[in-house]
């Protein structure tokens, strides 16, 4: 046979020898780190951790139910889910950043290289950041290429704030390299100084917090989307003028490329018919239906409850438009009345069948998560004035928080006058409800406060007759704010069973 | 001293022999049998008479007190004259030197079944075969020598000079929701196992290494059947049998059920110091019944029934082989079968008294249906979880789950309307043969040409129909996936064959070039909300539809060469030496070279054991080769790839896919064999032994990195570097025992006794600390085994049990089990588990290796009787020593949920007034219960009952008015009965997906069905 008989290479793609040769290609390869990767994380374990921990979200699903009653271990499916995926996204963007320096080399004007790498840090630094908010001390990998050339890949772990020390450096390196606008969704340059400002306000870096939160709003880039309930549920109001940063979906791409939640939060009777799902799995909380102010719309624009209608989410059973009836008796009810233990269901990214022109694909939907609102900028903002103070009255504060609440519905006559932590707490809870925030609040109170917040909550449900069975949790040690490592990494690398250590 | 000594002379089947040679020993004494076999001879007493016949063994007897000596002879042991296929060619087994193993069509003639993979189940020994569930052409998997490979471990096979692929992928079940479950299928089974003359394994190196860089899990060679000269031949072979599931779990009835409810109900309301509401329809379980039996409904009786057609025949120069067979095999769950139709054509020509060209040739088709079977969602898991309250038919619909009293009962996911409903499985449409024509120049050299090729279509599909039940949804979208591929196959090979003998040496050689060739382009779509749920992709909608392919190709160019000497059937040597160059891998790292080496003394033929007694045949063999692997799934992993995405947030775009190793290359397993043939007793005791030890180094695999280090092994991860990391040795022993206890009186009596074992131990992979491991649960969530230095692949890995916490003090002072003290955390009841890190807290450290699936040994023993036209074989198999990791009983016996129907065992569980118990409290408060210990880990031993025919010929005069040659009828049961301590379906598990790494789960297996089936074989 000919020398070039045996020569058969790749009939399906190029190679990194041939490819990253313009901007187009660049853009697409970090456009990916806005979707998939985050899948894992995404499926459940953005509510178990977020929610389900928090006590904002009751349930009694064995994949979230060990989130409830905090007998979380390193087997939990979750556990492994988050830790996969976060580290995944940390991988990937870090094999770009290597990909793209190589290419670098290669080409005369690189700049579209450079912008390139300014994204990969910015997905790395948040996957840092939650990884250490998830797991507290936790490995760093700056290169896994070498790492897995090297022999030996037992990495320690990190001092929590060395982490977060690595997040700032790769949120800054993105900052310097972002676009001061860039297509709708990408992440600019306003999107990492955001992400600064958060990342801040959880180290209690308090200046630097205000700064950051402070060149966001001065910027006149972003402003409260005026249509909360839009905002959650449609993906036409996807990368609106609130959103700074916000995972992309693409139902048509099917599991894992589209946005699942809907499947798990949503009722059956408005999903099931069309998309096999809707398993109100997870579910609004008593503790977090109490907790909404009589006039706060939030709660009817963030929950599903007895008399919620949508005229334009239409199925087999509501040929007139979906109703929440939760009068469910009999067994012949199930396909119009639902009646969960909460007599409720999360509003926050459910769509609807898709009666209304919304992409629904099985479980999969078009709406966006967010990650970072330019409601959360203005309340770092406010929490960052008062910082340690017991209270403030400081006027661009008060203004930050108070038009948080103009849009949810309150008159200026009710303006609040002055702030303090559980005041902020109480707002950031409404305000984020469902959407994989609040455990982080609470978490970086320290423990005892954790602690109080936790063990006043009502974790119970309503019985078939309607009364609560009360059940509460009481937090014991600190380790519960945190998440275990997952048993199949530390039986690897049994350092991850050792104290932390420093990296800096 | 004169003494007139008379007998009978017969043959093994107890008809005189006339013309038989008596001989008295050491003198020129000597007479011949009469027309009945009777003979009479001058022999004084102590003198040995020595009895002779062409094709026999020839006999010597003492004379005794006795003046009558009739004498059974028996056929001359097959093994001695009896031509061996090798690699390229064939040996007298005289000659052979290393370890090959050989089955014969009537050793295989009355195991009815799909494929012939499964026939070799302990017929062989050094094989150890396994079916991987009981799915109607499924999986099996075949392990020659133990585990070669972290990587695939299916021998080669080899039919009429043809490689074809063991196994074929059917389209997993997640595509349409839920786990994907087993999805490798067996691909022989499109072979018909009728069509099949001779069977030849290579077990050892100097066999394999011919086959260089493919034969290292071990070569099966095929060879068909072929015409002969003569008169021509018509045969029909019919069976037709049925099939069951041999065992039920004993699951709880409504009635258990309903006592299990109120009381687990209680239990519940008592730690939530809430009060109690009783569901009033369980307020009486005993007027309440069986319910429904969920594994009544989804097992069925399955028939089964094969036809096969052929002719044969031939003149002088040419002769014809033609077979038609159809196969058709209901499955034992409902929902699952296979059916076969398949055209066997050989022809040999002698064209020319230096030409002789010919065609082997098959046309086949295959038609599997199958069922959701290993992971949690499986047919079988979900029919023993389902609750017995919910009923399987709601009017002409599946039903969903039932109120009672405010609760759901039974699964959403009917069992019943899913293996029904959903359609998945796939058609299988092949060509494949070969064209051949050797050149003869001369009595000592021929040329061999031959030109392989194989065509492959394959037609997987997935469907499921929208379904309702009423309002209730049982099963939505509709959607239909279909994965169609083309593959292409073709070999080249041109060989030059030299023999020629001087005196008493005997020399041969061979010379040969092969090149090859494989393509294959798949495509698949799949579209949903179909149109009044037609099966056609035409019916769905455009929205959501996902389409996707890809091109692979392989190419392989070999030179081989190999040279045998033997002299005077005494010793023997045979060396050969591939190069095997393979587009696998980078242009650096292409070529391979892969020699052998062996010898053999046939000890028996030397003077000095002229005279042994009772030990008439003895030969000692030895050998040692490389064979090379490239058992590589993704192709170029030698360059960096880039991954492309069709549908990504801001358009379509491309991810580095993996990380290139341009310095991967041949993975090399290095084997010593060494073996003792004996003869005793006239070959009535045959026995062979062989050792081995095989190691396999540079052993290709993902560098094995922890999750954090961000790049791995998944599908959508970027994958790590491949990287020639691992060692593994397996050291074995096998044992081949044939004996011929009785042979008279027309009745005959032979056992055959098959032994294996194997001793797997990994030594190295890419870190001291590297280990792979198993998963299952969605997003690998449960670690099933870890495989790691130091001891065997595929071992069950987690905690350890020590009995159950009966006392809160036990609590306190015992290692914290991690989550929380207290009725919702460890309670009384729990399951205590081994702190063995000694930390003082239960945690990943303290999960430790808890079971080793591999067996210390396997075996099959058979015995055959024959009486007149009668035959009786009886045939026990069985597998001694693994461990199963029954994980099926996680739901069975779990209590964490409230719903899942039980094994009624849990009736026995500790409870604040039944505390003396191995089985845990109900605890619906966390899964520490249930997290991967020893407590699911069982003896997986067993000794079956494998098969037992009874066979009857028709006597000659009865057939021969119906111009009949032959005329058998039989009847056979085969899986009859299962000596095992298992508590699950089935011991006999195998491996998921053919993978070494995750063998013995039961985790919803489809347990092997026990046939009854009576046939019939007819000759013209």
């Amino acid at each position: 046979c000919k020398e070039d008989f045996l020569d058969r290479p790749s009939q399906n793609a190029p190679t990194l020898d041939t490819y990253y040769t313009n901007a187009e290609q660049v853009n697409a390869a970090t456009g990916l780190l806005y979707n998939t990767i985050w899948y894992e994380y995404q499926d459940k374990a953005f509510h178990s951790i977020g929610e389900v921990l928090s006590g904002n979200m009751y349930t009694n699903d064995s994949k979230y139910a060990t989130f409830y009653n905090f007998t979380v271990s390193g087997n939990d499916e979750q556990v492994s889910r988050s830790w996969y995926s976060f580290y995944k996204l940390a991988g990937n963007a870090t094999v770009l950043v290597k990909s793209f320096e190589q290419k670098k080399g290669q080409v005369s004007e690189g700049s579209y290289l450079d912008k390139g790498i300014a994204e990969s840090r910015f997905m790395r630094g948040m996957a840092y950041f939650y990884l250490a908010r998830v797991f507290k001390d936790v490995p760093i990998v700056e290169d896994p290429v070498k790492l897995a050339t090297s022999g030996s890949y037992n990495v320690p772990r990190y001092l929590q704030s060395d982490v977060l020390k690595f997040v700032i450096e790769d949120l800054k390196a993105a900052e310097a390299g972002l676009n001061e606008t860039d297509a709708p969704g990408r992440a600019t340059k306003y999107a990492a100084k955001g992400m600064l400002a958060k990342v801040y306000l959880y180290m209690h870096d308090y200046a630097n917090a205000k700064a950051y939160a402070e060149q966001v709003i001065n910027s006149g880039k972003y402003q409260l989307y005026s249509d909360y309930n839009k905002m959650f549920t449609s993906s036409t109001a996807n990368n609106n003028s609130e959103s700074l940063f916000a995972l992309q979906w693409k139902a048509s791409g099917g599991y894992s490329i589209g946005n699942p939640i809907q499947a798990y939060c949503g009722p059956s009777t408005l999903l099931k018919p069309t998309t096999g799902a809707g398993w109100s799995a997870i579910i609004p909380s008593i503790d977090v239906l109490r907790s909404y102010e009589p006039a706060d719309k939030r709660r009817q624009w963030s929950v599903m409850e007895h008399g919620f209608s949508r005229p334009d989410w239409k199925n087999v059973n509501f040929p007139n438009g979906f109703t929440y009836d939760t009068t469910w008796v009999n067994s012949n009810d199930d396909a119009t009345k639902v009646k969960t233990g909460t007599r409720s269901n999360a509003l926050k990214y459910v769509v609807g069948p898709g009666s209304n022109g919304e992409a629904v694909n099985g479980t999969s939907t078009d709406i966006c998560t967010y990650i970072l609102r330019y409601a959360d900028v203005l309340l770092i903002y406010a929490e960052a004035v008062l910082g340690d103070q017991a209270s403030t009255s400081d006027a661009s504060a008060l203004k930050a928080f108070n038009d948080v609440r103009h849009r949810a519905g309150f008159s200026p006559s009710v303006d609040k006058t002055s702030l303090t932590k559980d005041i902020i707490l109480h707002e950031r809870r409404v305000e984020f409800a469902f959407e994989g925030d609040y455990w982080f609040d609470i978490q970086r109170q320290g423990f005892a406060k954790a602690k109080q917040m936790i063990d006043a909550q009502e974790r119970g449900i309503y019985n078939w007759n309607g009364v609560v069975e009360h059940v509460g949790v009481t937090l014991s040690s600190e380790s519960q704010l945190y998440l275990p490592i997952p048993s199949n990494e530390v039986a690897a690398n049994p350092l991850l069973a050792q104290p932390a250590v420093p990296y800096y | 001293q004169n003494n007139t000594v008379t007998g009978t002379v017969t043959d093994g089947q107890g008809v005189p022999l006339p013309g038989a040679t008596v001989l008295v020993k050491k003198s020129t004494v000597s007479t011949a049998t009469n027309q009945d076999g009777k003979y009479s001879i001058n022999a004084s007493k102590g003198s040995t008479l020595t009895f002779s016949f062409i094709g026999m063994v020839t006999k010597e007897i003492t004379v005794g007190n006795s003046n009558v000596i009739n004498v059974a002879m028996e056929d001359e042991s097959k093994k001695l004259q009896e031509v061996v296929v090798v690699g390229y060619g064939t040996q007298k087994r005289a000659d052979v030197t290393s370890s090959i193993a050989s089955i014969s069509a009537k050793d295989l003639k009355d195991l009815q079944v799909a494929g012939i993979d499964q026939a070799l189940q302990g017929k062989v020994s050094g094989v150890t075969v396994t079916n991987n569930g009981g799915q109607p052409g499924g999986g099996v998997s075949v392990r020659v020598r133990g585990i070669t490979s972290i990587n695939g471990n299916e021998p080669l096979y080899v039919i009429d000079g043809v490689p074809i692929s063991a196994t074929k992928m059917t389209t997993a079940q997640d595509q349409l929701g839920g786990m994907p479950g087993q999805t490798t299928q067996s691909a022989i089974a499109g072979v018909d196992p009728n069509d099949i003359a001779s069977i030849d394994i290579l077990k050892d190196a100097s066999a394999q290494a011919i086959y260089g860089s493919r034969g290292a899990n071990g070569v099966v060679i095929i060879t068909t059947k072929r015409g002969k000269s003569g008169e021509g031949k018509l045969s029909y072979d019919f069976y037709i049998g049925q099939q069951q599931t041999p065992t039920r779990l004993n699951m709880m009835n409504l009635s258990q059920y309903a006592t299990y409810q109120n009381e687990i109900m209680k239990e519940m309301a008592d730690v939530n110091g809430t009060e109690y509401f009783p569901i009033g329809e369980f307020a009486n379980p005993s007027i309440l019944g069986k319910g429904t039996d969920w594994q009544d409904a989804v097992f069925q009786t399955g028939l089964m029934q094969n036809h096969q057609l052929s002719f044969s025949g031939g003149q002088e120069k040419s002769s014809y082989y033609l077979s038609l067979n159809y196969f058709d095999q209901q499955g034992t769950i409902i929902g699952s079968g296979f059916d076969r139709l398949s055209l066997r054509l050989n022809l040999d020509n002698q064209l020319k008294s230096w030409l002789k060209v010919g065609v082997s040739s098959f046309l086949t088709r295959t038609n599997q249906r199958t069922t959701l079977t290993n992971g949690s969602e499986a047919v079988v898991n979900w029919a023993t979880g389902n609750s017995p309250a919910a009923p399987v038919m709601s009017g002409d619909d599946f039903a969903g789950p039932i109120n009672v009293g405010g609760y759901n009962y039974g699964s959403p996911y009917n069992p019943v309307a899913y293996a029904t409903l959903r359609d998945v499985g796939g058609v299988d449409s092949r060509a494949n043969g070969n064209v051949y024509g050797d050149i003869i120049f001369n009595k000592h050299f021929t040329l061999k040409n031959q030109f392989g090729f194989n065509y492959s279509v394959t037609e997987n599909k997935a469907f499921q129909p929208y379904a309702t039940s009423g309002s209730f949804i049982i099963m939505s979208p509709s959607k239909l996936v279909e994965d169609r591929g083309v593959g292409t196959f073709w070999q080249l090979s041109n060989y030059l064959d030299y023999n020629q003998s001087f005196g008493k040496h005997n020399v041969n050689a061979q010379l040969g070039h092969e090149s090859s060739e494989s393509h294959y382009n798949g495509l698949n779509a799949a579209r949903q909300n179909l149109t009044m749920n037609f099966q056609s992709i035409n019916a769905g909608s455009a929205t959501d539809q996902s389409v996707g392919g890809g091109i692979y190709e392989n190419a392989l160019e070999s030179y081989f060469a190999r040279a045998g000497y033997s002299y005077a059937d005494r010793y023997s040597a045979n060396f050969s030496i591939r190069r095997d160059g393979s587009s696998t891998f980078g242009p650096d790292k292409r070529y391979g070279y892969f020699p052998s080496g062996s010898l053999g003394w046939t000890i028996t033929n030397e003077n000095f054991a002229k005279d042994w007694k009772g030990l008439n045949y003895l030969k000692f063999r030895a050998g040692a080769g490389v064979v090379g692997g490239q058992n590589w799934q993704g192709s170029n992993a030698y360059a960096t790839n880039i991954r492309l995405f069709p549908i990504a947030p801001f358009g379509p775009g491309g991810i580095p896919d993996n990380v290139g190793n341009p310095g991967y290359q041949w993975e090399e397993t290095v084997s010593y064999n060494t073996g003792l043939d004996f003869g005793f007793l006239s070959n009535r005791i045959e026995l062979s032994v062989d050792a081995y030890k095989k190691s396999t180094s540079n052993m290709l695999m993902f560098a094995k990195l922890p999750v954090y280090s961000g790049i791995g092994d998944q599908w959508n991860d970027i994958k790590a570097p491949v990287v020639n990391a691992g060692e593994m040795t397996n050291t074995g022993f096998e044992f081949k025992l044939t004996t011929y206890n009785i042979n008279k009186n027309n009745f005959s009596w032979q056992s055959n006794l098959v032994l294996s074992t194997y001793k797997n131990k990994l030594n190295k992979l890419n870190n001291e600390s590297a280990a792979i491991y198993t998963y299952t649960e969605y997003s690998n969530a449960v670690t099933l085994t870890k495989s790691a230095p130091g001891g065997p692949v595929g071992r069950f890995f987690g905690y350890v049990t020590d009995g159950l916490f009966t006392s809160e003090e036990q609590i306190r002072n015992s290692a914290d089990q991690q989550v929380g003290i207290g009725p919702k955390g460890t309670w009384l009841g729990d399951v205590k588990y081994k702190d063995i890190s000694g930390d003082g807290k239960i945690d990943a450290a303290d999960m430790t290796y808890i079971g080793n699936p591999n067996p210390n040994f396997t075996f099959g023993f058979t015995n055959s009787f024959k009486y007149k036209g009668f035959d009786l074989s009886l045939f026990l198999q069985g597998s001694q020593g693994g461990d199963i990791l029954n994980y099926s009983k996680k739901i069975t016996e779990g209590m964490v949920g409230v719903y899942n129907n039980q094994l009624t065992d849990v009736a026995n569980r500790y409870t604040s007034t039944n505390t003396s118990t191995s089985i845990p409290r109900f605890n619906p408060w966390h899964q520490q219960n249930i997290v991967m210990s020893d407590r699911f880990i069982e003896d997986g031993s067993y000794l079956r009952i494998q098969n037992l025919t009874l066979g009857y010929n028709l006597p000659a005069r009865i057939i021969s008015k119906a111009k009949l040659s032959n005329a058998r009828i039989y009847l056979t049961g085969q899986n009859l009965y299962t000596f095992t301590k298992y508590t699950g379906f089935d011991p006999e598990l195998g491996a998921f997906n053919n993978n070494a790494l995750m063998m013995n789960v039961d985790n919803g297996n489809y347990p092997t069905p026990r046939t009854f089936t009576m046939g019939v074989n007819l000759t013209f």
